[in-house]
């Protein structure tokens, strides 16, 4: 029950990251942005969003403040900081590694091996 | 960056609370309507909307837990909550939140104050710069004449000497004592004044506040008439006067001038009590003759290294000085070494290991009061097993529980440690009050931020020792077990009563341990009170009268002058008799001169016996009752022109004259040459530094009218204490006394006026108060020790209720019963002792130095510790006992 959850953990942040790199967004915003940019092929259990939302912030990878919504209710937005910026970069080529070397992995043929 | 966003955030999450969490509720409302808005946008009714909302949205107080736990708020939360929740607990708890709480408190106080004394005097440099460099040098003396006198003070051509040769210290003075009156303005007021040779200020790196330090030509004999003003005398005396500087006053009649005020925090040389510390410092300044002189050591020196030389390499060079001046000056330096002390060590040697014997007596207080709790806490843990259990089902972590456990601990701890620290504060004071004569450095003795570190640091880690055992037992605790046999009275819970055991066990062996110290300091104090000083001080007053040097200028006129003081005071009403001697009993002052006995073959001064050499008027040894044991007291007839008369001590006449009567012998003083003297009498020995003189130190008594120049040093005036013994309390004729001394004369200031029996006393009260603080430090592990003992055996009886109540249905009587439940009590009592006996076999040796006449391993110090130990166990036992006693069989066996 617990390592799937923090292998969830690991992949939505970055997912919050890239999703607020585009721009300020608000937690039901960005949530939004990443179904769209999934093509609602990812599932977020809503909840689970804020933790990961305040955990980002606590380290300081992103910022927020209280802004008006579009429907101008308060809202509270959040953006990339600069350190959140090279973390994502960061994690992003890390991420592309591992993606690379598991594909490689899972693609070989057993001659390869 | 990081670590300040997280710092920060988590500062702000705690401290602004209530505002993080009105936010958090305020963006996942709008998080969960903004949903519902889209829902109801896409044809879905208002309420389902909200519903699916909701329900989508997952578990609203686990995501704000969650998000709590993200922000760092959680553990100031927990901790925060278990400090509440202990709080709750104790105070359902009272009585054993008292009990614990001032055993910590004690435990912790003791440890405090005696730190707060071991911080100021062993811990804290000197006030000095770089006070690790300075260094006291002595003289040691030739065994063979001074045997156990590890040092001496030194002469002046020998200090003279080293400073030439030496080239291991950036400096080195010679400084010395004297008492000076203050006359001319105001009242007389006699100071101590410290003379130093060149270089005093310079060695210590210290500046006056005020003005300049002495010149080079201001250490010339004849141009010494400078002194340097001490803060506290400048304020007291001068009114803090700025224009004191280039003043000038009278001392001893002769005009001196102020050259300069020290600053407040000098002290030189460093005294703990304030009516010991120096007023004044003066150049010292020897005429060429002074300076030649080699067989008079009266001075003390100190010396800084120089950097990059070590303290050993110093003391290699002034063992090869001090053998060169041994072959160079063989008559005077044979036999005499140099040695150079470290300045805090020289300064605490004589106190170090009394102190060290304390800490150590309080570290056991502590771990008694320690085990104490700690037993408590298991008692109380087991008795809240079911509560654990609950709260174990209910989904409590082991961490979780070890953590609250521990936080409970730790509060009480921390609460002890606040009153702890009140204790530990009239505790000092009390420290000072009974020890600032003896302990150097007293005066820094105080509360301050070292010692509240200190007491925060054992406080927590009390916290954790104590609280650590019950905490792991809590959490262990087994879950199912717990709750089925719910209340847990037949539990056989063997693990848990086997540590309270042990726990009590060690209590027992430690306080044992303590008793048994406390008890070899009675013995001794009992043994040194019971010693026989050689005198009867009942009724007998003492003061000095300290006439100024240069009053008098000739000998023959303070010879008169005493004579005339003796002559009134003996004629007052209540004054039985009255004496006088250069230095009085209990003192420790006193010269101490070679002799060269008639018909013995003549030798080096270095070779010559040593003793203790008095000057007396007649009627000082019937005044004081020293016992005549052969021969005839000096008389009055025995003045100057008259052969010299000389008393001896007992000891003395035994060591020179062992089979022979020494009276009648001829001896020559070898600093009174010019008179031939001869022994008239032998008087019994006495206690001449302290009651605690294991070895007497033979004697030599001469009466003041025969005085004679002393070899190789101009007259000075002697100081000398009148003894007056009175008919009825002494303290009612002093009033009388006192006025017919300054009758005779109104300038000679009296100084030290006590009685013979506070002398006695005084001598005793650094061993009282050792003795006082041990014993209430070993009372206080005993009571702690009777406490641990109590709530085993009680805790035992309730357990085995059951038990107890089938025995006696099958026909067990009360008194098997009773000694079921003492057996047991004192047979923990006994394996205590006896691991306490053989702690205390192997520790005791450590006080040796402290004891007088009593063998570390006094045999009836321990059986009588070890007999009260068991007494006070059975008395422990006894109540739970009598409670066991009782049990009725129906009511036990119907308690399930």
């Amino acid at each position: 029950m617990a390592k799937p959850i923090d292998l969830l953990q690991g992949t939505l942040d970055m997912l919050i990251l890239k999703a607020v790199s585009l721009g300020p967004l608000h937690g039901y915003g960005i949530l939004l942005r990443i179904q769209q940019i999934s093509k609602g092929r990812l599932e977020i259990q809503q909840g689970s969003l804020y933790p990961a939302l305040y955990r980002l912030e606590h380290q300081g990878w992103i910022a927020s403040e209280w802004g008006e919504s579009e429907n101008k209710r308060k809202a509270k937005y959040y953006r990339l900081t600069a350190a959140g910026k090279r973390r994502f970069q960061a994690e992003t080529e890390k991420w592309n590694r591992m993606a690379d070397l598991i594909a490689g992995i899972l693609s070989a043929t057993p001659e390869e091996v | 960056m990081t670590l300040w966003s997280r710092v920060s955030s988590w500062l702000r999450a705690t401290v602004r609370r209530s505002r993080v969490e009105s936010e958090m509720d305020a963006e996942l409302r709008f998080h969960m309507e903004a949903y519902a808005e889209d829902l109801v946008r896409g044809g879905v009714p208002r309420e389902e909307a909200l519903r699916r909302a909701r329900l989508e949205f997952g578990g609203i107080e686990n995501t704000k837990e969650e998000c709590r736990e993200a922000l760092g708020v959680h553990f100031a939360d927990t901790l925060l909550h278990d400090v509440r929740y202990g709080v709750r607990t104790m105070r359902r708890a009272p009585g054993f939140t008292l009990t614990a709480v001032l055993a910590l408190a004690l435990g912790i106080g003791a440890n405090t104050a005696i730190f707060s004394v071991v911080n100021a005097v062993l811990l804290r440099p000197l006030p000095y710069d770089r006070p690790d460099r300075l260094m006291q040098v002595w003289h040691t003396p030739p065994q063979k004449s001074f045997p156990g006198m590890p040092i001496f003070t030194v002469s002046p051509a020998n200090f003279l000497d080293w400073r030439t040769q030496n080239h291991s210290f950036e400096g080195m003075a010679a400084y010395g004592f004297g008492r000076y009156t203050i006359t001319g303005s105001g009242h007389p007021e006699t100071l101590r004044m410290v003379a130093a040779t060149n270089g005093l200020l310079a060695i210590l790196h210290a500046q006056p506040l005020l003005g300049r330090g002495f010149l080079d030509g201001e250490y010339e004999s004849g141009h010494e008439h400078e002194v340097l003003l001490s803060y506290g005398l400048w304020r007291s005396y001068f009114a803090g006067n700025p224009d004191i500087v280039g003043k000038n006053i009278q001392l001893n009649g002769q005009t001196f001038t102020v050259v300069g005020v020290m600053g407040a925090e000098f002290d030189f040389p460093v005294s703990g009590d304030p009516d010991a510390r120096a007023q004044m410092w003066k150049p010292m300044a020897w005429t060429d003759h002074e300076r030649a002189v080699r067989d008079n050591r009266n001075y003390g020196v100190i010396a800084r290294l120089k950097d990059g030389v070590t303290w050993k390499q110093a003391q290699a060079e002034l063992d090869a000085i001090s053998n060169r001046l041994a072959q160079d000056y063989p008559n005077d330096d044979k036999g005499w070494g140099a040695i150079a002390v470290p300045m805090r060590d020289d300064l605490v040697s004589d106190v170090r290991p009394a102190l060290l014997i304390l800490l150590g007596a309080v570290a056991l207080v502590l771990l008694i009061a320690c085990a104490n709790v700690a037993n408590l806490m298991l008692a109380r843990a087991l008795s809240r097993r079911k509560e654990v259990a609950v709260r174990t089902a209910l989904g409590a972590t082991r961490r979780r529980l070890l953590q609250q456990a521990l936080s409970e601990t730790l509060l009480l701890a921390v609460a002890g440690g606040t009153l702890g620290l009140a204790f530990a504060h009239y505790g000092v004071i009390l420290i000072v009050k009974f020890l600032a004569q003896r302990l150097p450095r007293s005066n820094e003795i105080a509360l301050d931020g070292w010692v509240l570190a200190f007491t925060l640091g054992i406080s927590l880690l009390t916290g954790f020792a104590a609280g650590l055992l019950p905490a792991l037992r809590m959490a262990k605790a087994d879950l199912n077990e717990a709750l089925k046999q719910g209340l847990g009275r037949t539990a056989v819970d063997s693990g848990g009563s086997r540590t309270r055991n042990v726990l009590v066990v060690s209590e027992v062996a430690l306080s044992l341990m303590l008793l048994i110290g406390a008890g070899l300091l009675i013995r001794s104090l009992w043994v040194l009170q019971h010693v026989n000083p050689g005198f009867d001080p009942s009724r007998v007053v003492t003061m000095a009268v300290s006439v100024p040097p240069g009053k008098f200028a000739e000998p023959q006129q303070q010879i008169g002058y005493f004579g005339r003081v003796l002559e009134r005071v003996r004629s007052l009403p209540g004054v039985q008799s009255a004496g006088l001697i250069d230095s009085l009993p209990l003192s420790g002052d006193g010269s101490h001169q070679p002799i060269s006995v008639e018909g013995r073959p003549p030798a080096p001064m270095a070779d010559l016996p040593e003793v203790d050499v008095r000057l007396i008027s007649p009627g000082y040894m019937g005044a004081m009752h020293i016992p005549l044991l052969n021969g005839r007291d000096v008389d009055d007839s025995d003045v100057a022109g008259r052969p010299g008369a000389l008393l001896i001590s007992e000891s003395m006449a035994k060591s020179f004259w062992p089979n022979e009567d020494a009276v009648g012998k001829h001896l020559t003083l070898y600093f009174f040459p010019d008179v031939p003297r001869v022994v008239v009498g032998v008087v019994a020995d006495v206690k001449m530094t302290a009651m605690n003189e294991t070895q007497p130190a033979p004697t030599l008594y001469f009466p003041l009218a025969q005085l004679s120049p002393v070899r190789g040093a101009a007259w000075r005036s002697i100081p000398m204490s009148l003894a007056v013994r009175t008919g009825s309390a002494p303290l009612s004729v002093l009033p009388a006394i006192t006025g017919a001394i300054r009758e005779t004369d109104g300038d000679v200031p009296l100084l030290n006026i006590r009685t013979m029996d506070d002398s006695v006393s005084a001598s005793l009260s650094p061993e009282r108060f050792a003795m006082l603080l041990l014993g209430a430090f070993a009372g206080l592990a005993l009571l702690l020790a009777v406490v641990g003992i109590y709530s085993v055996m009680s805790y035992s009886v309730s357990r085995r209720t059951n038990e107890i109540g089938i025995r006696i249905a099958l026909g067990a009587s009360r008194g098997d019963v009773l000694l079921l439940v003492v057996r047991q009590a004192m047979l923990l009592a006994l394996i205590g002792s006896a691991i306490g006996i053989a702690g205390a076999l192997s520790l005791s040796r450590l006080m040796a130095s402290q004891l007088y006449r009593v063998r570390p391993t006094d045999p009836i110090t321990f059986v009588t510790v070890a007999v009260l130990l068991m007494l006070v166990s059975l008395a422990a036992s006894y109540l739970p006992a009598r409670r066991a006693m009782r049990v009725e069989p129906t009511a036990a066996l119907r308690y399930e």
